[in-house]
């Protein structure tokens, strides 16, 4: 290429043209944990996949009107003291809030309610109204009137009307159906007896209907009884000097109603919610029982007539299930943004199944613990990894005055039960989801689980399961109340939408910066360097295939240079470094290059934990390289800085995962420390594109990524690796040779084998897929050759022999010809 | 196309002396220039105004204190004697005198008066009051500025903007058809500067920063492109100067006779009253208005045109009020975001017709839009010729008041990505070299690559073709050795085969590091 083309630097330059313009992803399976099967199963009330559609107005277009289309909302006339009002709202359900305003912080309490969070910088903060988010803020307790009012006090501009038709579609008629498993039966419950008589009219539901013996008179009548409040809940944990017990527990549910009635506010006098929760929720409510076997075929059913059903728990007035003894120990203090992510679920005295987002390190653990502790009955807790399991255990001896014995762990280390009639369970998601070869301890541990009833399901990280393996721990574990954690609510597939109907809506979502300032996780500096491609490289990059591709910008030299020294600058700083690299052979390739330890898929479990706990108490080991099994649920509070030197294309979830490995840093309180995230990107390659979409999710949450071009200080290093032409150029040489598997990301870790301390199944997992037949796999001549502890077995030799001879005869004249030939 | 002058001093010191002569001897140029000056030259000329003898270089200094003073005093004369309205000659300092007679009678009311405009003694019938002027001067000024930012307001400002704009260089030609294709006018237009290979007009990078300059120095701008080009048509400049000086001493709200004016100044008339700074009830009519556009001229405060806070009726009478005085603190209105999100707190068209040069927007509210800036619409107005330098002064310049809390104000990773796009713009780099070709034998090629590289000054070399490009430093070492290696050839074989040295000045390419 070179002679060819000469050094006038056109045709270079045209090439770059070329990749300046839109890069198109290249097919890149993105996140596809979810079977598209399933998903197509779900049944979604009709109006989940409603969106507010803009309709054409007539109104004065001026010469600039064009630019915006649809989106020119000057025809929303301001009202007349816009100023002192917070926030625009459009056609198309966005809000766009004055972060600065004086009333904006009520403000964002009342739309992270009713809206999903787009993106929250310093002064401008925007949200979306969807579907989903409006059943959220129903399921909370906030009426359809009670969002339009408050809605349109805050508004500049009046609240089109589509996003009014919105409001009132997506809430009249969720939420006002519960399902109540009271006393061990199922009641189906509203407090407005007119849907319920609609709801029997339906056939399907008729026959699911039980009638007990209370009730004989008539067939139509319903049970009424008293609504449930949260006078006397108090969550555990929750600091005893607060005026109104029955106010923080109840009334912070109601978003801004908590602190409404304080300063008199007169744009919040109206969202009394607190007082509305009380009014309405005193009311009788009705109910009828419907057989626990159709409940399923129930809840669809509703779905189908677009009344959704909302499952509450009436933990307090269940006696079938016996007490756990558990409560928080006194010294535990939860933090203000907890005790309101709770208060949203436990709102009304009962148990509210869902989600709450919380950043990496904010503390979701602890919340769970304390829901757990709230609802005092048997709980079943899963998470990703064998490792977590372990850590979610001690966790609980720590917080909470649990007795060991109560506590049990399941995995495929230790098949435990506890003792007494109530207890904890902590388990993974495959142990439980997986359906084949179960070793006999495995099997009555599983019917254990099955035989009995959980007041409370914990399902940790819920947005790296797959949804098949979630429908199957929900059908097999029967739970009264089901509470998801994460802190990421992204995937790039958009299917997340699906978990708010297998768990249930989002209840709350923490704003990182403001956990930041308030010193609740570490400030980070977030930087990408760019590595300039070396001009070998880049040769040979413009030449080869995408697979290749991604080896030579992991590899390029300048990248490595440049994690050498920010490695070497850290560790003077007194930093313990974290190199993520989700490419093994550049993890192994880099690691081995600048001797240091690394653990990747196929490191052993002793190995494991010799290197992690090496990280943490050794002075001398002070950075660690780590593959994508890292990547969650790994807690190395020692953690300050992270290098990111290959990553999963653009995933945002990944980036905000491995983010999440620092946010916990446990200097984070020390007088102006910054943990420092860089991720270092060759310039030029699709690696740039990769990781703009990559930072998204961070850039909207507020986090500002400073491009370094340049590293200060790294020209007079010394001794850098690959330095001198010659040793770039052999390094080159072995990219080039490399396999092409090699640049594959996905090869290091099994999909249910998220695990960071291995995981023995693996093997037996290997062999069992051997036994059932054959398998196709793809792999590089190392691992075909045995290389990655593979192994072969023939079936039926004589049948192969046969082959060879048939193969051998039938090759087409043609074919024989050109044999010939050569 | 000469150099774009933004400020009239400028212009004023590239005239000779006659010129100046000839402008003195209009008292409201005198005064007009006597205004443009800076306080300390305006203090020398009130000082010596009325000193009938030269005044002594050495008294000049004992007025100032301290070398500071000095050194101030050193600019002003500079300024002064640039104009020609001091000179020094033989260490006296001495006023120009047509200035000083006639600056003389400004300041008196002596001489001929019609020099400030000669006011109609009959009243107008279609008498028209500031307001009007005002909106009228908003309207033809926006105009222009909304033809130049890409959207047509109303109609397309008439033939001689056009042909200012594109002379001007703030607009050049370009392919692009489909913003303009609807009206009649700009067609004409288009046919019209593609005789002048000119195309469609295009904002280019001077246009730009046309656009993002206070309307004061764009009137000034305006003009004094109009001066060049009045040049290259004949016009009298020391009439047409006049003139300008002469409107910026008129008084808003006046009529004035146009009976007075020479021809030239009539043209020029009409030239203004398509710039909105005079208006003129209808053509060869005998009175016209100077608008406030004119009159601010020389008067050195910003021009209050209102103009996008004079949309914002829809507003209540409270919010304009506030809006206005926001608006004199520091005009802000644009907050910037990490996320390279934009909001931009403003209803004028034009304004948003600014942003849309390199930002992307989404939503339009009344008093708000919001946008965001990405590679795209970076490049986009990156490729128009505006720098990035420039997106960041706007950005900076016109940044919300809940930015400027902050420092720096703009965020600054969005600020380094803005350059970054630019540099990603800019990946050659032209370098002077040589370039040797036609070597007769490889062995000669060979021993000069070598010589060559030893002294480090090879550029670029290629074996196959047998060029080598050297850079500039390396020329004369390797020249010479090129031309002892041919003698040596030629005593040595007495054949020609000669290695052809050819000199060629020319820019070699080569890749940025």
């Amino acid at each position: 290429m070179g002679q060819k083309r000469g050094p006038t630097g056109d045709v270079i330059h045209e090439r770059r043209r070329r990749d300046d313009g839109p890069i198109h992803d290249v097919g890149v399976p993105e996140d596809q944990d979810i079977d598209e099967d399933f998903s197509e199963k779900l049944v979604v009330p009709k109006h989940a996949t409603m969106d507010a559609v803009a309709q054409s107005h007539s109104f004065q277009r001026d010469s600039v009107s064009y630019i915006f289309g649809d989106h020119d909302y000057t025809w929303l006339p301001l009202k007349q003291d816009h100023e002192s009002r917070p926030l625009w709202i459009t056609e198309d359900g966005h809000i766009i809030l004055e972060g600065f305003s004086p009333i904006a912080e009520k403000a964002i309490d009342f739309l992270i309610t009713i809206g999903e969070p787009v993106s929250r910088p310093s002064h401008i903060h925007e949200y979306k109204l969807t579907p989903y988010s409006l059943y959220a803020a129903v399921s909370v307790g906030l009426e359809t009137e009670d969002i339009i009012e408050v809605l349109s006090r805050l508004s500049k501009v009046p609240v089109p009307e589509s996003i009014l038709g919105l409001i009132r579609d997506c809430t009249l008629s969720y939420g006002k159906v519960k399902l109540v498993l009271k006393h061990n039966r199922y009641f189906v419950e509203s407090s407005h007896p007119e849907m319920l008589q609609k709801l029997l009219r339906d056939p399907i539901i008729k026959e699911a209907r039980l009638i007990g013996e209370e009730e004989t008179n008539q067939n139509g009548a319903l049970i009424t009884g008293k609504a449930p409040n949260a006078k006397d809940l108090l969550i555990p944990g929750v600091k005893k000097d607060i005026p109104d017990p029955n106010k923080v527990a109840a009334g912070a549910s109601a978003a801004a109603g908590a602190t409404a009635g304080q300063d008199g506010d007169e744009i919040f006098a109206v969202v009394g919610l607190d007082k509305d929760d009380d009014d309405v929720e005193s009311d009788d409510v009705h109910s009828f029982e419907i057989s626990s076997s159709s409940v399923e075929t129930v809840k669809k059913r509703c779905n189908e007539l677009d009344y959704p059903m909302l499952e509450e728990y009436d933990f307090r007035n269940d006696t079938l299930n016996p007490d756990l003894e558990i409560d928080l120990k006194p010294i535990t203090v939860i933090r203000p943004y907890q005790e309101k992510s709770l208060s949203k679920m436990f709102g009304n005295g009962r148990a509210r199944s869902g989600i709450i987002v919380l950043p990496c390190g904010a503390g979701k653990t602890l919340v769970g613990i304390t829901a757990a502790c709230t609802v005092k009955k048997s709980t079943l807790v899963l998470c990703t990894s064998s490792v977590s399991v372990l850590q979610w255990r001690q966790q609980f001896l720590l917080w909470s005055n649990i007795k060991p014995h109560q506590i049990a762990v399941f995995t495929s280390d230790q098949k435990e039960k506890f003792l007494g009639a109530a207890g904890i369970v902590i388990s993974t998601y495959s142990m439980v989801a997986n359906t084949r070869n179960r070793s006999h301890d495995s099997q009555k541990m599983m019917n254990f689980l099955k035989s009995r009833e959980w007041g409370f399901l914990l399902l940790d990280e819920v947005h790296v399961v797959p949804a098949n393996m979630f429908r199957k721990v929900l059908t097999t574990i029967a739970a009264h109340a089901k509470l998801g954690l994460t802190a990421t609510l992204v995937r790039e597939d958009e299917k997340i939408d699906d978990l708010n109907f297998l768990i249930g809506p989002k209840l709350y979502e923490a704003n990182w910066m403001d956990l930041a300032s308030k010193g609740h996780i570490a400030n980070v500096q977030c930087a990408e360097v760019w590595c300039p491609m070396t001009p070998a490289f880049y040769r040979e990059y413009l030449r080869e295939n995408s697979r290749k591709r991604t080896l030579l910008y992991v590899m390029n030299p300048n990248k490595f240079q440049a994690c050498q020294y920010l490695i070497r600058y850290h560790e003077e700083r007194g930093d313990k470094i974290i190199v993520f690299s989700d490419n093994v052979y550049a993890l192994v390739a880099y690691a081995q290059k600048l001797m240091k330890p690394f653990i990747y898929g196929e490191t052993s479990q002793q190995e494991r934990v010799r290197i992690l706990q090496n990280f943490q108490h050794n002075p001398k080991i002070n950075t660690i390289f780590l593959s994508k099994v890292g990547d969650t649920s790994i807690d190395l509070p020692e953690a300050t800085c992270l290098i990111q030197v290959s990553s999963h294309y653009g995933s945002r979830r990944q980036e905000a995962q491995r983010l999440g490995r620092i946010l916990r840093a446990k200097r984070r309180n020390d007088e102006g420390f910054n943990a420092f995230f860089y991720s270092l990107v060759s310039k030029d390659t699709q690696e740039m594109y990769y990781s703009t979409k990559r930072q998204q999710f961070l850039i909207d949450q507020g986090y500002a990524f400073k491009v370094i071009t340049n590293l200060d200080g790294m020209d007079q290093e010394q001794d850098l690796v690959y330095s001198t032409p010659a040793e770039q150029l052999s390094l080159l040489q072995s990219v080039l040779l490399a396999q092409e598997s090699e640049a594959d990301l996905n090869d290091d870790v099994e999909p249910d084998a998220d695990d960071l301390t291995g995981n023995t199944s693996r093997r037996s997992g290997a062999v069992a897929g051997g036994s059932n037949g054959a398998k196709r796999t793809v792999g590089g001549l190392k691992s075909l050759s045995g290389g990655d502890q593979m192994a072969y077995i023939e079936y039926n030799k004589a049948v192969n022999l046969k082959d060879k001879d048939k193969n051998k005869a039938e090759h087409h004249p043609l074919f024989k010809k050109h044999r010939n030939k050569k | 196309m000469s150099k774009f002058q933004t400020s009239i001093h400028e212009y004023l010191e590239t005239l000779p002396l006659q010129t100046f002569n000839r402008l003195y001897q209009k008292p409201a140029t005198c005064l007009a220039i006597f205004r443009l000056l800076p306080p300390l030259g305006k203090q020398i000329i009130m000082s010596s105004l009325y000193v009938d003898t030269p005044i002594p270089v050495t008294d000049m200094k004992l007025w100032f204190k301290e070398s500071a003073g000095l050194m101030k005093q050193k600019e002003a004369m500079q300024r002064l004697k640039a104009l020609h309205i001091f000179s020094e000659e033989r260490g006296n300092y001495a006023m120009n005198a047509t200035f000083l007679e006639q600056f003389r009678n400004a300041l008196t009311g002596g001489g001929n008066s019609q020099s400030f405009g000669l006011a109609t003694s009959t009243p107008d019938k279609h008498h028209v009051d500031i307001a009007f002027l005002d909106d009228y001067a908003t309207k033809q000024w926006e105009a222009i500025l909304h033809f130049m930012v890409g959207t047509t307001e109303g109609r397309p400002p008439c033939k001689g903007v056009l042909n200012l704009l594109g002379r001007s260089g703030l607009m050049t030609g370009g392919s692009d058809v489909s913003s303009h294709a609807d009206s009649m006018d700009a067609r004409d237009f288009a046919s019209q500067m593609a005789r002048q290979d000119f195309g469609v007009p295009k904002i280019t990078h001077k246009g730009f920063q046309f656009l993002l300059q206070d309307i004061n120095t764009q009137v000034w701008a305006f003009l004094l492109q109009y001066l060049n080009m009045a040049e290259s048509l004949n016009m009298d400049l020391v009439e047409v100067l006049t003139f300008f000086f002469q409107l910026g001493s008129l008084e808003l709200g006046n009529d004035y006779s146009s009976e007075t004016l020479t021809p030239t100044q009539t043209h020029l008339l009409e030239d203004l009253k398509a710039y909105g700074i005079v208006y003129q009830r209808k053509r060869g009519s005998r009175r016209f208005y100077p608008t406030r556009l004119a009159t601010t001229l020389t008067s050195g405060t910003p021009v209050m045109l209102g103009s996008h806070t004079n949309a914002t009726k829809l507003a209540a009478a409270a919010a304009v009020r506030k809006g206005e005085e926001e608006e004199g603190d520091d005009h802000g209105f644009i907050i910037l975001e990490t996320n390279y999100r934009l909001y931009a707190y403003t209803d004028s068209p034009l304004q948003i017709a600014v942003l849309n040069l390199f930002v992307h927007l989404r939503d339009r509210f009344p008093n708000m839009v919001t946008g965001v800036i990405t590679r795209d619409s970076i490049r986009r107005a990156l490729t128009k010729g505006i720098t990035a330098e420039q997106i960041i002064t706007y950005l900076t310049a016109h940044a919300h008041a809940q930015m400027r809390k902050h420092t720096p104000v703009l965020p600054l990773t969005v600020v380094d990505q803005i350059r970054l796009w630019e540099i990603e713009k800019n990946r050659l780099r032209p370098v002077q070299s040589w370039l040797y070709s036609d070597f007769g034998r490889q062995q000669d090629f060979e021993s000069t690559l070598e010589y060559a590289s030893e002294l480090g000054v090879v550029l670029w070399s290629n074996q196959k073709r047998r060029l080598i490009c050297i850079t500039t430093e390396g020329h004369q070492a390797v020249g010479s050795y090129v031309r002892k290696l041919i003698i040596r050839q030629k005593e040595q074989a007495q054949q020609a085969q000669q290695a052809r040295q050819q000199h060629q000045q020319q820019h070699v390419p080569s890749i940025a590091s």
